[in-house]
C-alpha cells in the first residue's frame, strides 16, 4: 500500500518535470502557432478587411440568383482566360459577398513555384453581385491567407521544414497537455478556483482555468492538427499499403480524383445556368462554388459545390457535369466511414463548417489557448525567480536562464500582438503600387516581431513589458482609427451599413477589444510596479534606489 | 434554434454553479468562514448540477444535431465554466442567485424540444 503511494508521487513529480520542460521548450513557437491559428478561423473576413477596395461593392447583399451570377462570371472568364487550365469561382454566400474567380494557366516550362504562385495571385477577377460590373481592383495582399499559412508552414523557409517544426511543437504540446492533466493533483477541487493578487498562485490558477476549462478544445485542436499532416509525419503505413503508388493513395483519400487530361479538341463550354438550376433543385439550396476544369475542351468538366451544412466534415457535397454537353456525370454519394471520420477531423480543425456561433466559440477557445501558453511560460519565470529571491534582495542579479526566458516571454507575449498589428497597419500604409507588396507586408510582420524580441533581450525589465504591451494596445486599438483616415469604411459607416460590411465592423471591434485588453495589462503592470516601489522605499530605500526594478514575479 | 442554444448555455451555467457553490472553498466564501455544506445538500446540488449539464447537452443536440451539437456543447461548457469561475471569485453570492436560471431554462428547452 505504502509503496503504491510512493510510486504515485513519483509519477506526479516526473510528469510535472515533463510538463514544465516540454512546455517551456516550445512555448514561444506555440504562441505564434496559436495566435495565427486563432486568427485564421476568420481568414476570409481578414482578407476582406485587407482589401478595402471591395467593401463598397459588397455592402448590399446579392439579390440575383446563383445561376445568373454564374453566367455573368463565366462570360467574363471566357473573355479573360478561355485557354486556362481551370476556373475557380466563388458565388456570393454567407461568408463571401462578391462574385470572385481565379484561374490557372497551363504551366510554362522553367517557372518556379514562387513565380507560379505570384502569377496565380494576379489571375483573378471580382464582380459586383448586383451590377455585374467589375469592382475596383483590390490591393495586392495575401490577407488572412498569410496568417493561415503561417500557422503551419511558418515563413522564410520551405513549407516542408515549417510543417516539421510545427508538427514537432504540436507533439510537445500533446505531451504537455497529457502530463499537465496527470500532474494537476487538485484538478476537480480547484475546478472553479481563481485567486487574484496572490503571486504564483494566481498565475497557476489562471493557467489551470484557461487549460482545464477548455481542455476538450485544446486536446481536440492539438490532436486533429497532428492528424491533418499525418501522411507527412508517419509515411510508413501508407508506404506499406500502397508502395510506390502514393498518388493512388492521395487520390483515394483526398478525392480530388480525376486528373483528366485535356482532349486537345476545342468544344465550347456548355451553358452553366441549367446545371446550377438542376443542382439547386436537387439540393434545395444554391451551389456556392464552381470548379471548371479544362474549359472549352472536349473533356471539360464542371463541378458544383455547396456548404456541408450541419456537419463537421470539410468535404463539400458536389455535382459534376460534362462541360461540353452539360449532362450530369455524377454527384457525391455517401463516402466510407473512414473517409468521413477523416473529413470530420479535418473539418473540426479547420472549423470550415457553416455555423458562425461555433466558429466564434472556437475563436474564444483559441484565445484561451494563447492565454494558457502565455501563463504557462510566465509561470516558469515566476517559479524560477523565487530561487533568486535572496540574491535579488541583496542587490544581485537573476541567473542567465531566468533572464533569457523573461526576455523571450516579453518578445513573444507582448511582441507578437505588436507584429500582428503592424501587419495590418502595413496593409493600409504601404504604397499600393509597391513591387512585391505581399512580401513586404509579411516582412513588416517579422521586422516588428524581431525588433520586439531584440529589444526584450537587451532590457528584459518591467518597463519593457509595459512599453511593448502599450505599443500593442495602441497599434491594435488604433486600427479602427487608421481605417477612418485610409478607407471609406470605418466603424461609423460599417456599423450602420449593409450586412456585407459586418465582417469589417467585426474586425474593427475585435481589434479594439484586444487593444483594450493589452492596455489594461500595461496599466495593471504599472500600478503594481508603483505599489512595489512604494513598499520597497518604506523598508529599504537604499536598495530600491540602487536597482532599476527588474521584472518581478507578478 | 438560437433560443435552444441560449437555454443550453443557461443550463450549463446553472449546472456548474450548483456544483461550485457546495465546494468547500466557495461555500465558505458565500456563507462565512469555516462553514461547510452538509452532505445531503452537497449530494443534492451535485446531482442537480449533473442533471443540468445533461439537459444542456440535450439542448445543444436538439439545436445543432449530432454532428455539430457535441462540439457546440464543449464550447458552451467552457464559456459557462469561465463565467462561474470569475463570478465565484468576484461576486460569490450572485452565483447562488444565478443558479436558479436553470429552472426556466430547463422548462424552455423542454417546451422547445417537445413542440417539434
Amino acid at each position: 500500500m505504502k509503496e503504491g503511494v510512493v510510486v504515485k508521487e513519483g509519477l506526479r513529480q516526473s510528469m510535472s518535470w515533463v510538463h514544465t520542460w516540454a512546455g517551456l521548450l516550445v512555448c514561444w513557437l506555440l504562441l505564434l502557432v496559436f495566435m495565427a491559428g486563432t486568427a485564421a478561423y476568420y481568414r476570409h473576413e481578414i482578407t476582406f478587411w485587407m482589401k478595402p477596395e471591395l467593401h463598397k461593392a459588397a455592402e448590399a447583399p446579392s439579390t440575383i440568383p446563383a445561376a445568373a451570377s454564374a453566367t455573368l462570371i463565366v462570360r467574363e472568364l471566357q473573355q479573360r482566360a478561355p485557354e486556362a487550365n481551370g476556373w475557380f469561382i466563388d458565388l456570393p454566400s454567407e461568408r463571401n459577398p462578391l462574385i470572385q474567380a481565379g484561374w490557372t494557366n497551363p504551366p510554362k516550362k522553367g517557372m518556379s513555384r514562387e513565380e507560379r504562385r505570384n502569377a496565380f495571385r494576379q489571375q483573378n477577377v471580382t464582380l459586383d453581385p448586383i451590377t455585374g460590373q467589375h469592382t475596383a481592383a483590390p490591393r495586392d495582399t495575401r490577407g488572412g491567407e498569410f496568417l493561415y499559412r503561417l500557422h503551419f508552414d511558418l515563413y522564410y523557409m520551405s513549407a516542408l521544414w515549417g510543417r516539421w517544426i510545427v508538427g514537432i511543437a504540436a507533439m510537445f504540446m500533446l505531451v504537455a497537455i497529457i502530463s499537465g492533466v496527470i500532474t494537476h493533483k487538485r484538478i476537480f477541487k480547484d475546478f472553479f478556483t481563481f485567486r487574484p493578487k496572490k503571486g504564483q498562485r494566481s498565475w497557476l490558477d489562471a493557467h489551470n482555468a484557461t487549460a482545464v476549462l477548455a481542455l476538450p478544445f485544446h486536446l481536440m485542436i492539438t490532436y486533429t492538427g497532428l492528424v491533418t499532416l499525418m501522411f507527412m509525419y508517419m509515411p510508413s503505413p501508407t508506404k506499406a499499403l500502397y508502395g510506390e503508388d502514393q498518388n493512388t493513395m492521395f487520390a483515394e483519400v483526398f478525392m480530388n480524383v480525376d486528373r483528366t487530361k485535356p482532349a486537345g479538341v476545342h468544344a465550347p463550354l456548355a451553358d452553366v445556368a441549367p446545371m446550377l438550376q438542376q443542382a439547386e433543385r436537387a439540393w434545395g439550396e444554391a451551389p456556392t462554388r464552381i470548379v471548371v476544369s479544362h474549359p472549352n475542351d472536349a473533356n471539360a468538366k464542371v463541378e458544383l459545390f455547396r456548404p456541408s451544412g450541419q456537419q463537421l466534415s470539410n468535404l463539400e457535397p458536389s455535382m459534376t457535369f460534362n462541360g461540353a454537353t452539360g449532362a450530369l456525370i455524377s454527384s457525391t454519394g455517401p463516402i466510407s466511414t473512414t473517409l468521413s471520420a477523416r473529413a470530420a477531423v479535418y473539418g473540426l480543425h479547420l472549423a470550415h463548417f457553416a455555423d458562425p456561433l461555433l466558429r466564434a466559440l472556437f475563436f474564444i477557445c483559441g484565445l484561451a489557448g494563447c492565454a494558457m501558453v502565455a501563463t504557462g511560460a510566465l509561470l516558469w519565470g515566476v517559479k524560477e525567480r523565487q530561487k533568486y529571491a535572496k540574491v535579488v534582495a541583496a542587490g544581485g542579479k537573476v541567473g542567465f536562464g531566468v533572464r533569457l526566458v523573461d526576455a523571450l516571454n516579453i518578445g513573444a507575449i507582448a511582441g507578437l500582438p505588436v507584429a500582428f498589428a503592424v501587419y495590418f497597419w502595413s496593409n493600409r500604409l504601404l504604397p499600393l503600387d509597391l513591387a512585391q507588396r505581399t512580401n513586404m507586408e509579411a516582412n513588416c510582420f517579422f521586422a516588428a516581431w524581431g525588433a520586439c524580441a531584440i529589444l526584450a533581450q537587451i532590457r528584459p525589465t518591467r518597463g519593457m513589458w509595459r512599453f511593448q504591451l502599450l505599443l500593442g494596445a495602441v497599434l491594435l486599438g488604433g486600427l479602427p482609427l487608421l481605417n477612418v483616415f485610409t478607407t471609406g469604411t470605418h466603424l461609423g459607416v460599417t456599423l450602420f451599413g449593409g450586412p456585407g460590411l459586418r465582417p469589417v465592423a467585426g474586425f474593427d471591434l475585435v481589434t479594439l477589444l484586444l487593444g483594450a485588453l493589452l492596455g489594461w495589462a500595461a496599466w495593471w503592470l504599472g500600478r503594481k510596479g508603483k505599489r512595489q516601489a512604494a513598499a520597497a522605499k518604506s523598508t529599504a530605500p537604499a536598495a530600491a534606489a540602487a536597482q532599476p526594478a527588474p521584472l518581478e514575479a507578478a | 434554434m438560437s433560443m435552444l442554444i441560449l437555454s443550453g448555455v443557461a443550463l450549463a451555467f446553472s449546472g456548474f454553479s450548483a456544483k461550485g457553490i457546495v465546494m468547500d472553498r466557495h461555500y465558505s466564501d458565500i456563507h462565512g468562514r469555516g462553514k461547510e455544506a452538509d452532505s445531503a445538500t452537497r449530494l443534492r446540488m451535485r446531482l442537480l448540477g449533473w442533471l443540468a449539464l445533461a439537459l444542456s447537452f440535450i439542448a445543444c443536440i436538439g439545436a445543432s444535431g449530432w454532428h455539430i451539437g457535441p462540439v457546440l456543447w464543449c464550447g458552451v461548457l467552457s464559456i459557462a465554466a469561465w463565467t462561474v469561475t470569475l463570478l465565484l471569485q468576484y461576486a460569490p453570492r450572485k452565483v447562488v442567485l444565478g443558479a436558479w436560471i436553470g429552472v426556466p431554462a430547463a422548462l424552455l428547452a423542454a417546451a422547445l424540444l417537445l413542440m417539434r
